[in-house]
C-alpha cells in the first residue's frame, strides 16, 4: 500500500541537507512501529520517496513524502504513528492511500510555492521596486548549474508568477524534473537586476503542485 | 530563543556543517527554561561529531534530565569558522538546545577523555563568557565541573575547574547538581558551595587542596586546606549495573558522527590487566549487565532512535560471560527490524569463534585485533596475554568466515623494548598475510587488507608505566622510520603510524602537575584549539606556549618518577594500590605475567572496599 504525506521541515533544520532529512525519516519509520516495507536485496532499506529535494538553507511547509507498506492503514493513523515517531521540527500535517498505479510524486510535481524573506529593509525595498520591470523583461538569462556545469538559462518562462510584499516575495516557479527555477537563481537575477548584491533571505517552500486533468495547478496531496 | 538569534541564524549560512550548531534532533531534550530549577550545560570539547559519538555525554544527558526540576543542554566546541564569526560578532558560546549562553547556566560540566582537548575547554569557557580561572570567577557564574577518564589526574585543570568528580557519573551527578541548586537557592557564598561540594564522597576541589613542590616540581606534599576536604579522594563506583541509570532514548543527530548507532555497554571494566592500559585500571571492578537487562535497554533504545545498527561497548566484549547467547538473543529481538550488531574492540583470545559465526550473518565491518606489540617477550612485559598461535587461530577463523580486512593495533616505545620487538611486529603482520593465503581460495573473500598502525606508548597515571618516562621523539620517529622501511616489502599490508608530537604532548599532560596550567593558558591565547584534528595542530605554538609558562616539556614526557616520589595524583584514589602498581612495575622488568584476575584476585587495592569488586573473593593473592 503506498501512502502520500505531507511534512514539515522547520526553520531550525533548514541546514540538515536533502539526504539527511530523508534518512531521518527513514529511522521515524522505523521507530513508527508501522508495517513499512523493505526493499528486496542483500542490503534491505526501506522504501521511501520524497516528491522533490529540498535545498539546503530552505525550510518547507508541506514537503511531500510516499511510504510503501506491507499491511493496510488508514491514513489518520498513519499521521499520529509518525508524529509520535519525528521530532516537533518534522511533523506530518495529512496523509492519503494512493493507488499503486498512480505515477510517483516525483514525477508528478510541476511547480512550486516560495516564500523569500529578504532580511535587509533597504534591499527589500529595492527589490520590491525593481520587480515588475524584473518581470516585464521577455528573457532572463541567468546561470544554472546542472550536472554538466554551469549553464545559462533563461528562466522568464519559469517563473510563473511573482510578488512581493514588504520584506517577502512570493514566487511560484517551475519544478520539475527535467527543469526547475530555485529560489537562488531567481534572487541572483532579480538583484543583478536591481543593481545590488545578492541580500540575505530565508526560503521557505510552501507548497508543490501538480496538475489536474484541465491543466490546473493544485497542491500536490490533493491531485 | 536567545534575542541574538537573527545573528546567529546569519552565521550559520557561512559556516562549514551548519547541522553541528543547529539541534532539533529526535529526543532532544527541551524545557521550559524558567520552570526548572538548575540549568546544566553538558560540555563535550570537542566537534559535534565527536562528541555525540560519545556514550558518557548519552548516559548524562538523560540521567539529569530525568529530573523535572532540572535541564540537561548540550554544547561542543565550534570549529574554528564559526568560533571565529562569533568572536567577530560578539555572540557566545550558545547551547544547542534553547541557545542560551555558557554564562546562562548555573553549572557547566566537561568530559575529560583526552588530555588534548584540554586547550578547548579553556576556549568554549572563553567562548562562553565564562572566567576561565576558578580563583577570579565570580560568585553567581556557573559552577565548573569535570569528569571523567582524564580526571583521576586532574592536576594539570586545577586552575580552572571548580570540582571533579572521580569515577562513574551515575550517581555523584545529581548530588552535585542538587548541591549546586540548592546552594543557589541559598544565595550562600560561593566559598560555601565548595566545602558543601568537597563533601561528596568522590568530589575533589582542587582549590581546597594546598601542594608543596621543590625547585625540580617535585610534589612534597598534598593538603587539604580545610576540615571539609578529605586526605584523598575516593572514586565513585556504581557496584551494580543492571539498577545504575542507562538510558532509553538519546538524540538521534541528523548528519553522520563517528559512531552513528546505538550503543549499548554491555560491562564495564577489565580484569586483564594490561601494564599500559589506564582505561583496565581506572574502571576496575568488572561489572556485567545481565542479558535480561540488555535485551530490554536494546528493544527500548532501537524503538526510540530508529538506529540501523548497534554495537556492544566495553573495554573487552568478548570477555562478557555469555556473549555468544547476548548476540543470539538480541539478533533474534532485533530480526524484524533489521538491525545489524557489530562487535568492536575484540581481543584475540575471546571466544572470537563462535561470536564470528554469529555476526557473519551480519555486515562484515573489518576486524580489529591488538596484539600491541611484535615479540612474546614485549607481550609478556605489558602483560598482554596473547600469543601468536591465538592471533593466527583467530584470524585464519575469521578469514575462512569471509572476512578479508584486518586491522593490527601496536604500540613503539614500550618500556623496555628493542628492535627485536619492532621485526617482531612485520614479522607478525607477514604471518598473518600467510594465514590469509593458507585458506582455501573457494572459501575466502577477495581482496586482502591487512593494516598494520603503531601508536606512540604514553605513560599514564594509575598504570604499573606510570613511573617510565616517554621514550625520546628522535628514537620514536627513527622506529618508525625503521618500520615503513620494512613493511615495503610486505606485500598486502598497509603501515599506519602518526608523528609522535601529539603523543608527546599528552604524555606531557597525562602525568604533569598543576603547573601545566600556565602552559594551557598560553597555548589557548596562542591560538592551539581543536589540536586532535591534524591540521589545526602545532606543535612548535606549543613548543612556544612551554616557553612562555618558562617550563620545560622535556622534564614532563620524559620524566621518571621515583619508586617513592608523591605522583601529583597522589591524592585522587582510584582503589588501585600504589603496592600492587609497584608490584605490577617489577614484574613488567622480569617478563613475567599477572593472571587475569577472574582467575583469582590478584589484589590490585580494590579487595579492600567491601563488597565492590565481586571477583575479590573468588581467589587469593
Ligand atoms: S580486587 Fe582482585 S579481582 Fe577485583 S579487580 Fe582487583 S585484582 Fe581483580
Amino acid at each position: 500500500m503506498r501512502m502520500l504525506a505531507t511534512f514539515e521541515k522547520s526553520e531550525r533544520l533548514r541546514h540538515i541537507g536533502h539526504l539527511d532529512i530523508m534518512r531521518a525519516m527513514q529511522r521515524a519509520l522505523r521507530r513508527s512501529g508501522l508495517p513499512v516495507s523493505y526493499s528486496k536485496g542483500f542490503n534491505p532499506h526501506i522504501l521511501l520517496t520524497f516528491a522533490s529535494a529540498l535545498s539546503v538553507g530552505a525550510a518547507g511547509e508541506r514537503e511531500i513524502l510516499e511510504a510503501t507498506l506491507d499491511e493496510a492503514v488508514a491514513p489518520e493513523d498513519f499521521v499520529a504513528a509518525m508524529n509520535g515517531a519525528l521530532p516537533p521540527e518534522m511533523q506530518l500535517s495529512s496523509a492519503r492511500i494512493v493507488d499503486d498505479r498512480r505515477p510517483a510524486a516525483m514525477a508528478m510535481v510541476k511547480a512550486a510555492d516560495y516564500r523569500i524573506r529578504v532580511t535587509d529593509a533597504s534591499a527589500a525595498e529595492t527589490l520590491c521596486a525593481a520587480l515588475p520591470g524584473f518581470l516585464a523583461q521577455g528573457e532572463i538569462v541567468t546561470d544554472r548549474k546542472t550536472k554538466s556545469g554551469i549553464k545559462p538559462t533563461d528562466i522568464r518562462p519559469l517563473i510563473l508568477s511573482a510578488e512581493m510584499d514588504g520584506d517577502t516575495l512570493r514566487a511560484r516557479l517551475t519544478a520539475t524534473e527535467a527543469v526547475s527555477c530555485k529560489p537562488g537563481m531567481l534572487m541572483n537575477a532579480l538583484s543583478a537586476f536591481a543593481g545590488i548584491e545578492v541580500p540575505r533571505v530565508m526560503v521557505t517552500r510552501e507548497r508543490l503542485l501538480g496538475e489536474n486533468e484541465d491543466g490546473q495547478l493544485l497542491p500536490l496531496e490533493a491531485v | 530563543m536567545s534575542p541574538c538569534n537573527d545573528k546567529i541564524e546569519a552565521m550559520l549560512e557561512k559556516v562549514q556543517k551548519a547541522p553541528r550548531y543547529t539541534g532539533g534532533e529526535m529526543n532532544a531534550v527541551h524545557k521550559d527554561w524558567d520552570s526548572v530549577a538548575l540549568h546544566y550545560g553538558f560540555c563535550f570539547p570537542d566537534t559535534y561529531e565527536v562528541g555525540m559519538s560519545h556514550l558518557g555525554m548519552k548516559i548524562l544527558y538523560g540521567l539529569v534530565n530525568r529530573e523535572p526540576d532540572q535541564v540537561c543542554e548540550r554544547f561542543f566546541m565550534p570549529w574554528t569558522d564559526m568560533k571565529a564569526l562569533m568572536e567577530e560578532e560578539g555572540i557566545p558560546l550558545f547551547s544547542v538546545e534553547s541557545r542560551h549562553a555558557l554564562s546562562e547556566f548555573d553549572m557547566i560540566g566537561f568530559t575529560l577523555q583526552y588530555e588534548m582537548s584540554y586547550t578547548n575547554i579553556l576556549a568554549m569557557m572563553r567562548l562562553g563568557g565564562v572566567t576561565v580561572l576558578s580563583r577570579e570567577r565570580g560568585e553567581r557564574e556557573p559552577v565548573v565541573v569535570a569528569g571523567g577518564p582524564c580526571a583521576f589526574n586532574p592536576e594539570p585543570l586545577a586552575d580552572f575547574i571548580d570540582a571533579f568528580m572521580i569515577g562513574d557519573g551515575e550517581e555523584v551527578t545529581l548530588l552535585v547538581t542538587a548541591a549546586v541548586r540548592d546552594w543557589k537557592k541559598s544565595g550562600a557564598p560561593r566559598s560555601e558551595l565548595l566545602k558543601t561540594l568537597a563533601r561528596i564522597e568522590g568530589v575533589y576541589v582542587p582549590a581546597l587542596y594546598d601542594v608543596a613542590c621543590d625547585d625540580a616540581g617535585r610534589i612534597l606534599s598534598v593538603t587539604p586546606n580545610c576540615p571539609e576536604a578529605p586526605a584523598r579522594v575516593k572514586k565513585c563506583v556504581v557496584t551494580d549495573l543492571n539498577t545504575a541509570y542507562y538510558p532509553r532514548s538519546f538524540p538521534v543527530p541528523y548528519t553522520e558522527v563517528v559512531f552513528d548507532r546505538i550503543m549499548l555497554e554491555i560491562m564495564r571494566g577489565c580484569t586483564r590487566g594490561c601494564r599500559f592500559c589506564q582505561a583496565g585500571m581506572l574502571y576496575r571492578p568488572v561489572r556485567e549487565r545481565s542479558l535480561e537487562t540488555l535485551r530490554s535497554l536494546a528493544k527500548d533504545l532501537e524503538r526510540a532512535t530508529g538506529y540501523e545498527e548497534m554495537s556492544l561497548s566495553s573495554l573487552s566484549s568478548g570477555d562478557y560471560t555469555c556473549l555468544p547467547e547476548l548476540i543470539r538473543a538480541l539478533m533474534k529481538d532485533l530480526e524484524k527490524e533489521r538491525v545489524s550488531i557489530s562487535l568492536p574492540s575484540l581481543r584475540i583470545d575471546s571466544v572470537l569463534k563462535e561470536s564470528l559465526e554469529e555476526t557473519q550473518k551480519m555486515r562484515k565491518t573489518s576486524l580489529t585485533f591488538a596484539p600491541e606489540a611484535g615479540t612474546q617477550r614485549l607481550r609478556d612485559v605489558i602483560n598482554k596475554g596473547v600469543t601468536e598461535q591465538d592471533l593466527m587461530e583467530k584470524v585464519t577463523d575469521a578469514f575462512s568466515c569471509g572476512w578479508n580486512a584486518v586491522k593490527l593495533y601496536f604500540m613503539i616505545g614500550l618500556p623496555t623494548e628493542t628492535y627485536e620487538d619492532l621485526d617482531g611486529i612485520v614479522d607478525l603482520a607477514r604471518k598473518v598475510v600467510g594465514c590469509y593465503f593458507a585458506v582455501p581460495k573457494d572459501k575466502r573473500a577477495r581482496g586482502l587488507r591487512v593494516t598494520v598502525s603503531a601508536s606512540s606508548f604514553v605513560p599514564k597515571p594509575v598504570t604499573p608505566f606510570q613511573w617510565y618516562g616517554q621514550d625520546t621523539q628522535e628514537s620514536l620517529k627513527a622506529k618508525q622510520q625503521y618500520l615503513k622501511e620494512k613493511f615495503r616489502s610486505v606485500k598486502g599490508v598497509n603501515f599506519n603510524y602518526h608523528t609522535p608530537e601529539l603523543s608527546y604532548l599528552e604524555a606531557c599532560f597525562s602525568r604533569g602537575d598543576r603547573r601545566l596550567g600556565r602552559v594551557l593558558l598560553a597555548a589557548v591565547d596562542r591560538g592551539c584549539i581543536l589540536d586532535g584534528w591534524s591540521d589545526l595542530f602545532s606543535f612548535e605554538t606549543w613548543m612556544q606556549a612551554f616557553a612562555d609558562a618558562g617550563l620545560d616539556p622535556d622534564s614532563f614526557a620524559y620524566r621518571e618518577f621515583g619508586r617513592d616520589e608523591i605522583m601529583p595524583w597522589e591524592h585522587i584514589d582510584s582503589g588501585i594500590d600504589r603496592s600492587f602498581l609497584l608490584r605490577e612495575y617489577d614484574r613488567a622488568q622480569e617478563a613475567r605475567v599477572t593472571r587475569d584476575c577472574r582467575l583469582g584476585c590478584n589484589g590490585c587495592g580494590l579487595q579492600k572496599w567491601k563488597g565492590v569488586c565481586g571477583y575479590a573473593n573468588a581467589g587469593h593473592v
